[in-house]
């Protein structure tokens, strides 16, 4: 039973979407008489029934070797197409974990969208995101990766636009598909090119070929680059990082999901491929300096922000940007393993920053405080989510921290550098956020403040202790996926003070958080360049500015230049050559004078001048 | 069989004609449909009988008729045509289905409709140049009477445009096939590629360059492409779905079936120029489409620049980008017919297609919620996301293009890239957003508008996530148009092919 469990492991993908599927009834609004409960409640089942199918896969495959599993799904002439899905220990693990957030999430929807008219709509949506996003798991060719990451964009514009009538969801919804799908182009270039270029799409065939060929080095770091587009804007990286700012409009337990396991789904790929990357250090090097840039750019931004879902957004890009940097420097261990303590603890904060939203109506971190007593639980999952995000509190992002640091690899004092910076910054947003929302006195918003319901409470409890069990799975992690073995050179200084260095940045960041002046009216700095310093934070670093006076003005600009040629210039021409037609004939027919020898004159000088042609026609 | 393909059409427009006025629309209706059934019915079987692995034409059929002017009935069937005929067929029971059931003077429009089907359906058949000649001929009358009669405003206008191009691109292709008989000294206008393609090269420039003006238009490519917005915009929904279905196609047809095939050497003397064309007009329709307020408009110009991926595919000249072309040519046909039978339902419950003015059709009580989920479906299969079949179609052109031609294929895939900005732009302003005042009282939507679409939604969804359904009938066909005319293989792909950076976008 277990064997064909196991077997059959590549329907788990599947649930979520038939989920959806069968659900179209209700969340179309055919079967109103039942309301749009039973529609979530199949949706829920699905997902329970793919995370318990992943659980018995998960422990059969525990200590086998990978195996792949293929799908001959396109022939024509030359192009031979397989879907090729690996079943091993990780892509299990990494499916367990999405189908596990979502399940979770999915009950958190329960209460959190409790009063929304289209519950059932949400609920086949999530179990769309969650079908790609567990196909992306076990994925193993680069062309299924695509198509599901595709699919992902897809499912990220419907839930962003999920309430499609609110001006500011609309665009959110906009942005997060054409930023994406920036992204996606271009990868779907290098697809294109790796697919008439190698053997095959196949991660592993991937490998094998960029280890046998030699690339002319400027296509191996274009290639390179092409291929990190499309994670570059799946996981908010710089410079296509606003969307996820801008997602946050959508409903809260979709971004639970977004910020936790599908930004995690875009760096997978990017894990996946990063033998491609070692043909051309270009393209190793651009992965760092993204990864650099977002890491400190967006936790600068972060600070800087009064709305709860976009300071936790902003911190989700910056972390990502360190798994760029990871699989970079070809860490591809370390960052499945930032991606794992990452994605649980910022779906516990998501789910405790949902809690506060749906109980004071606002987002406005500015506007609350005293929460502490009112919402216990709400306020230790926050704290819990916190502390496995810094590397302060010996929990999931320490441990990480401490086996990226502690001499298995060659690190290097920038990287050191970057960080304690992260970390630093990441510490003092959450500590003043923490601040703002749960200690001080209560606020308007925040005197009448129930703690969250039973099916908010339920998954954020649950998560609350994954997470703080969440250690062992850096402190346990073999070096599966290095194609080098570890250094183990423990005893170098770098290895001794490194960790120590990172630990003092986040109780520094810990300290400045809880020691600077928190002001709740909010007002700018009277001094020019401090205003100036929180308005180019707060505004992203003016990023959308300067994309609408560039990018998007270049589009708009080129399309009315085309629009003006076509009518005026393409169609006035022929427009003109039709006009001149009739007046030519108009002015014409003033010649037809009904005298005789005027129609004889015609006749001979046309027969004239057709007999001068014949004659001197060249033979 | 074949034969009956074309003459029950015709039949049937003669019945319908003969019908008494007293006569309700909606009885015309019904016969129509059953007899576009019948013929879709028939189309499947002939498919059933085709065989994948014969490189020959199928089903031939050969009668003398004027044998003085070189001119034969003879007809025959390849795969190159068979998925053609198909969505010829297809979208004809879709267009009727969704004609308004009280139609005015309903016999003549669903004569003319079987008429427009008897000249597309002998073009995609004709084994004859002249034969061929005749049938795309006889097609610009009916859709002229279509659109002049039962078209929108200006549609005197848009109908006359439509005329004189699709005459003028008539006669410049008889001139070409007169000109091929005249130069290879052929006895006959019989279709014989072996023939025309051992004319010397400049003659085949010259005769090449009439066939590229006269598809050209038909297709059509930019800059002959300005009657096609005029002719959408003004044409009633089912005309505008055969229109863009299936008509635009036989430009495409044309250049594959009488351009590549039969002057070869000039094709591959000009293919980087066309490849060059198929890029810039796909780059300057999708620019086109982003400036346009009207909804049939938008659809008009992402037709144009989809059309320009199978002159990319074509110019190509490999296996599978002959391959892909034809699935493109199936896949837009499928996809841009969806586009306007929606547009077509908006327009028609809103009274209007202006972006400017429609605001929150999604409203799921007084909206338009299904057509407006259909339409961002549509919108996403034209912007390729995969699962549905216009991503493999295109996925085959560019992964089939780029070898031969990579800055080309690249451009083409901003375009493509471009397609996601226009119908995003166009789905948010028109569906979402909140429901406001004029429209609040929109009349119900009823299932004669939804069924077709929903046909065809589940041919985009079926054949996307089975495209083998697709690409298997032109397999062999490709194989043989190739093989005959000892056509080079794809070169070896070289290492140092260019690769250029994309432009980013919002």
């Amino acid at each position: 039973m277990t064997q064909f469990l196991l077997q059959t492991i590549w329907l788990v993908p599947f649930y979520g979407v038939v989920g959806a599927l069968v659900t179209i009834p209700w969340s179309a609004g055919m079967v109103r008489r039942t309301g749009p409960r039973p529609g979530a409640y199949i949706n829920l089942f699905m997902t329970l029934l793919s995370f318990v199918h992943g659980s018995i896969g998960f422990i059969q495959v525990w200590g086998q070797p990978p195996q792949q599993l293929a799908l001959e799904w396109l022939h024509a002439a030359d192009l031979d197409i397989a879907l090729t899905i690996e079943v091993s220990p990780i892509s299990l693990g990494a499916m367990e974990l999405v189908t596990c957030i979502s399940l979770l999430a999915q009950i958190y929807a329960l209460g959190y969208m409790e009063k929304d008219w289209s519950l059932a709509r949400f609920f086949g949506l999530m179990g769309f995101f969650e079908g790609a996003l567990a196909g992306i798991a076990l994925s193993d060719s680069l062309f299924l990766s695509y198509g599901l990451l595709e699919m992902l964009t897809l499912s990220t514009y419907l839930l962003v636009g999920f309430w499609y009538a609110q001006p500011l969801v609309v665009t959110a919804a906009r942005d997060a598909f054409l930023t994406k799908r920036v992204g996606d182009i271009i990868l779907l270039m290098g697809l294109v090119a790796l697919s008439s270029y190698g053997e095959g799409l196949n991660f592993s065939e991937l490998a094998d070929w960029a280890d046998a060929t030699p690339l002319v080095p400027w296509v191996a770091a274009v290639l390179g680059l092409s291929l990190i587009a499309g994670p570059t804007g799946k996981c908010a990286q710089f410079p296509l990082n606003l969307w996820l700012d801008e997602a946050m409009e959508g409903p809260n337990p979709a971004g639970i999901l977004r910020n936790s396991v599908v930004v995690s789904a875009g760096a997978y790929v990017l894990i996946k491929l990063q033998p491609v990357f070692t043909l051309s250090p270009v393209s190793a090097d651009a992965l760092i300096v993204i990864g650099t840039v977002t890491a400190i750019g967006a936790s600068l931004m972060a600070i800087a922000q009064i709305d709860i879902k976009r300071t936790l957004s902003h911190s989700t890009s910056a972390y990502l940007g360190l798994v760029f940097i990871a699989v970079g420097l070809g860490h591809v261990d370390i960052a499945l393993l930032i991606l794992f303590s990452h994605a649980i603890a910022k779906a516990l904060l998501f789910m405790s920053a949902g809690g506060i939203i749906m109980t004071t109506s606002g987002q406005n971190i500015t506007e609350m405080g005293g929460l502490w007593s009112r919402m216990p639980a709400t306020a230790t999952a926050f704290v819990v989510g916190s502390a496995g995000l810094i590397a302060v509190t010996p929990f999931g992002m320490f441990w990480t921290m401490h086996r990226w640091l502690d001499g298995s690899w060659t690190d290097s004092w920038w990287l050191l550098a970057v960080l304690a910076f992260a970390n630093l910054l990441s510490a003092i947003n959450l500590t003043r956020v923490f601040r703002l929302v749960f200690l001080g006195q209560p606020q308007a918003k925040t005197r009448r403040a129930p703690e969250v319901p039973w099916p908010m409470a339920i998954p954020m409890v649950t998560l609350s202790i994954v997470t703080l069990l969440a250690y062992t799975v850096p402190q346990g992690w073999q070096f599966w996926l290095s194609p080098t073995t570890p250094l183990m050179a423990q005893n170098s200084l770098f290895a001794q003070i490194a960790m120590p260095i990172e630990l003092a940045a986040g109780l520094v960041g810990c300290v400045i958080g809880f020691s600077i002046e928190l002001r709740r009216a909010w007002s700018r700095p009277a001094q020019i360049s401090l205003r100036f310093l929180q308005d180019l934070l707060a505004y992203d670093f003016y990023i959308e500015k300067i994309y609408s006076v560039t990018v998007v003005a270049a589009v708009s600009g080129l399309s009315r230049l085309s629009d003006w040629v076509d009518r005026y210039i393409i169609d006035g021409a022929v427009n003109l050559v039709g006009l001149a037609t009739i007046f030519s004939g108009q002015g014409l027919r003033y010649n037809v004078s009904g005298q005789f020898r005027f129609y004889v004159l015609t006749i001979l000088l046309g027969v004239g001048l057709l007999l001068m042609v014949t004659v001197n026609l060249p033979s | 069989m074949l034969s009956a393909l074309i003459w029950l059409p015709l039949l049937g427009a003669i019945v319908i004609s003969c019908f008494p006025s007293t006569v309700s629309s909606r009885t015309v209706r019904s016969v129509s449909l059953v007899l576009a059934i019948i013929l879709l019915v028939w189309t499947i079987v002939l498919g059933s009988q085709f065989d994948l692995t014969a490189t020959d034409m199928q089903f031939t059929e050969l009668l003398p008729w004027l044998d003085t002017i070189g001119l034969n009935y003879s007809l025959g069937l390849d795969g190159l045509s068979l998925p053609l005929l198909f969505l010829n067929a297809l979208l004809n029971v879709v267009a009727i289905a969704a004609t308004d059931p009280e139609i005015p003077r309903s016999r003549f429009y669903y004569a003319l409709i079987f008429v427009l089907n008897v000249g597309v359906v002998g073009a995609f058949l004709a084994q004859n140049l002249l034969l061929f000649f005749l049938f795309y001929e006889i097609e610009i009358l009916p859709l002229y009477f279509l659109i002049a009669i039962w078209g929108g405003q200006k549609r005197g206008y848009a109908a006359t445009k439509f005329l004189i191009y699709t005459a003028a691109s008539g006669v410049v292709i008889l001139a070409v096939f007169l000109g091929t008989v005249w130069f290879t000294g052929a006895s006959s206008f019989a279709y014989d590629p072996g023939r025309s393609q051992l004319l010397p090269l400049g003659t085949q420039l010259l005769l090449l360059s009439g066939i590229l003006l006269g598809f050209g238009i038909k297709t059509p490519f930019i800059p002959l492409h300005t009657w096609l917005p005029d002719a959408h915009v003004e044409a009633s929904t089912p005309v505008s779905v055969l229109l863009a279905g299936v008509l635009l196609k036989l430009g495409t047809y044309g250049l594959l079936r009488f351009g590549l095939s039969m002057f070869l050497d000039a094709w591959a003397y000009l293919a980087p120029w066309l490849a060059t064309w198929a890029a810039v007009g796909a780059l300057y329709g999708a620019c086109c489409a982003i400036a346009q307020q009207d909804m049939k408009k938008v659809v008009a110009y992402s037709s144009i620049a989809h059309m320009a991926f199978v002159l990319l595919a074509t110019a190509a000249t490999t296996r599978l980008s002959l391959i892909a072309a034809v699935a493109q040519m199936v896949s837009h046909g499928l996809i841009s017919a969806l586009l306007f039978l929606l547009v077509g339902v908006v327009y028609k419950k809103t009274g209007t297609r202006d972006v400017q003015v429609l605001r929150g059709l999604l409203n799921p009580e007084r909206g338009l919620p299904l057509i407006g989920s259909l339409m961002i479906l549509a919108a996403m299969a034209s912007a390729g996301i995969p699962g549905m079949v216009g991503f493999i179609a295109e996925f085959m052109v560019f992964r089939s293009s780029f070898p031969i031609f990579p800055i080309q294929t690249l451009l083409c895939m901003v375009g493509t890239g471009l397609t996601a900005v226009y119908f995003l732009l166009m789905i948010n302003r028109v569906f979402f957003g909140r429901l406001e005042d004029p429209f609040d009282k929109l009349p119900q939507v009823n299932w004669n508008d939804r069924i077709p679409a929903l046909v065809l939604v589940a041919f985009i969804l079926v054949l996307g996530l089975q495209p083998n359904w697709l690409v298997r009938w032109s397999e062999s066909e490709s194989g043989m148009l190739l093989t005959r005319m000892s056509m080079r293989t794809p070169p070896p792909v070289a290492l140092t092919a260019k690769i250029e950076p994309a432009r980013l976008l919002p």
